[in-house]
């Protein structure tokens, strides 16, 4: 069996309102693979990947990237480790007033630290990386444009090139469709995909559609009340698997 | 009934302290009417404005903006920094936002005014002292306005390059702050046009520009001179607010 890049073991997170949103998750994604991780509201699917990059700190259980520990690092540590998993959130949380260019290039800042870059200045390399991952999710065109003045579609997919200005080896995303149009849902998916098989990132995606799971995903997870219920390859789960795990949005 | 009884005395209440108060004020509308007679002859004597006085008073102009200019400067970047320290914290492990707070307070409760007289007292009468004076205020507005802005942005962006492993500096750098940069510059710009204001008062006190040139030709009976320097004033706060709120619009 191949080593898994990103696990996660006996993940547990309860909010300060009484809420149980993690209840002991096991979970591993190794390199090369894309799997969806489905999920009714409220099933703990945000949280879990909320809880991999410490925006919200878990009560128990270990997240590991490779042989790194994240739970428990501090400071510099923390900072390095983060910078090896990249977040894609449901919106894409730009910096409005800069131009795609300029976002995507401050993915890279954690490699930068520096009297330069805490100034607002950015490496001279990572502007022309940047370029090539624009081009690479088909943005290079739009480079100079205003982060405002960018589609839904066109801001995620300039979301994900700054995940990738980051050189992650895991990629998660929180429903990157969600507010995106059916051709620019297919496309964002098509890109996940690719990333996992061509650039053997372990790609780890929360989705609400149990369908383009199916369609896209190499594997499939689902959560129920904080528990993983079904964890197995695409091609072996049939409708009824689904039904059972009551993924089903609500 | 008993409503009826609540609201009588209410009105009884305020007519009583509104009574008190015209009476501590001293107002008087007699003295008024015997006054206005006063009034008009100082108007009167200050007619028509005296061109001769208008050198002066462009140097005495050019002090009060620079005033402002340079006090608005400083107070705004000190107030960066210190409005981000302000911020209500989003994550645990910071407790400087109430200090920073309650110091700030203090700053801006006391009136540029008496900052003056204090700062008069340090370095002496002139400019500098208004600079100084205006200054400290400034920044105990302007972190307040900062800090509000903050707290109100969408923290999507930073969150984002948080978790990509930025530091705090770089997120303050390369997400907050261009985010906020329109609104910080307006009320900077706000500030400044206050500041115009406020720094022809401190003249009254010594501490430069053209309050100190009015003082001085009041006190010598020179209503003409007055008048005149009067008169650019209006000219200068004019042109400023039409500007400032040209370019506020054109930030937005």
């Amino acid at each position: 069996m191949v080593s898994a890049l990103f696990t996660v073991t006996g993940l547990r997170k309860r909010y300060p309102n009484g809420t149980l949103a993690l209840d002991g998750v096991d979970l591993a994604v190794p390199a090369g693979e894309l799997a969806v991780l489905l999920g009714a509201n409220g099933s703990g699917k945000s949280t879990l990947l909320r809880c991999a990059v410490r925006l919200v700190e878990p009560d128990a259980g270990t997240v590991r990237v490779g042989d790194t520990e994240l739970t428990g690092l501090r400071g510099a540590a923390l900072r390095r480790a983060r910078s090896q998993v990249a977040l894609i959130f449901q919106q894409s949380r730009l910096v409005r007033r800069r131009s795609a260019l300029d976002n995507v290039a401050a993915g890279a800042l954690a490699h930068h630290p520096g009297l330069r870059t805490a100034f607002g200045g950015l490496p001279v390399g990572e502007r022309a990386r940047a370029a090539e991952l624009l081009d690479r999710v088909g943005l290079g065109e739009l480079a100079g444009q205003r982060a405002d003045t960018l589609s839904g579609g066109q801001a995620q997919r300039t979301a994900i090139a700054r995940a990738l200005a980051q050189r992650p080896a895991v990629l998660l995303a929180d429903e990157p469709v969600a507010s995106l149009d059916p051709d620019a849902t297919s496309a964002t998916m098509a890109l996940l995909r690719d990333l996992a098989h061509r650039d053997r990132l372990a790609v780890l995606c929360v989705l609400h559609q149990p369908a383009l799971a199916l369609s896209f995903a190499d594997r499939v997870v689902a959560l129920h009340r904080g528990r993983v219920v079904l964890d197995r390859a695409a091609s072996d789960v049939s409708p009824a698997d689904l039904a059972a795990a009551q993924v089903a949005a609500r | 009934m008993g409503r009826r009884l609540v609201v009588g005395a209410a009105v009884l209440v305020g007519l009583l302290v509104l009574g008190q108060a015209l009476l501590v004020a001293e107002v008087d509308p007699r003295k008024l009417v015997e006054g206005l007679g006063g009034v008009f002859r100082l108007v009167a004597d200050g007619w028509p404005p005296d061109p001769g006085a208008l050198p002066t008073a462009g140097l005495a102009v050019l002090q009060t903006v620079d005033i402002a200019l340079v006090a608005t400067v400083a107070a705004t970047l000190l107030a960066i920094p210190f409005g981000a320290a302000a911020a209500r914290p989003r994550s645990g492990g910071r407790y400087l936002s109430a200090p920073v707070r309650a110091v700030a307070a203090f700053l801006r409760a006391i009136p540029d005014l008496v900052w003056a007289l204090v700062f008069v007292a340090a370095v002496g009468l002139g400019p500098f002292a208004g600079v100084l004076a205006l200054t400290v205020h400034s920044v105990g507005m302007l972190v307040r306005l900062f800090a509000e802005a903050i707290d109100e942005m969408d923290i999507g962006p930073a969150d984002a390059l948080l978790t990509a492993g930025a530091t705090r500096t770089q997120v303050f750098s390369h997400a907050v702050l261009p985010e906020l940069l329109p609104t910080l510059g307006s009320l900077a710009l706000y500030r400044f046009e206050q500041n115009v204001r406020s720094s022809l008062v401190l003249g009254f006190v010594g501490a430069g520009g053209i309050g100190f040139q009015l003082l001085s030709a009041m006190e010598e009976f020179q209503y003409r001179q007055a008048s005149m320097l009067l008169l650019v004033l209006f000219a200068l706060i004019t042109v400023f607010e039409l500007g400032s709120a040209r370019v506020r619009a054109a930030l937005r």
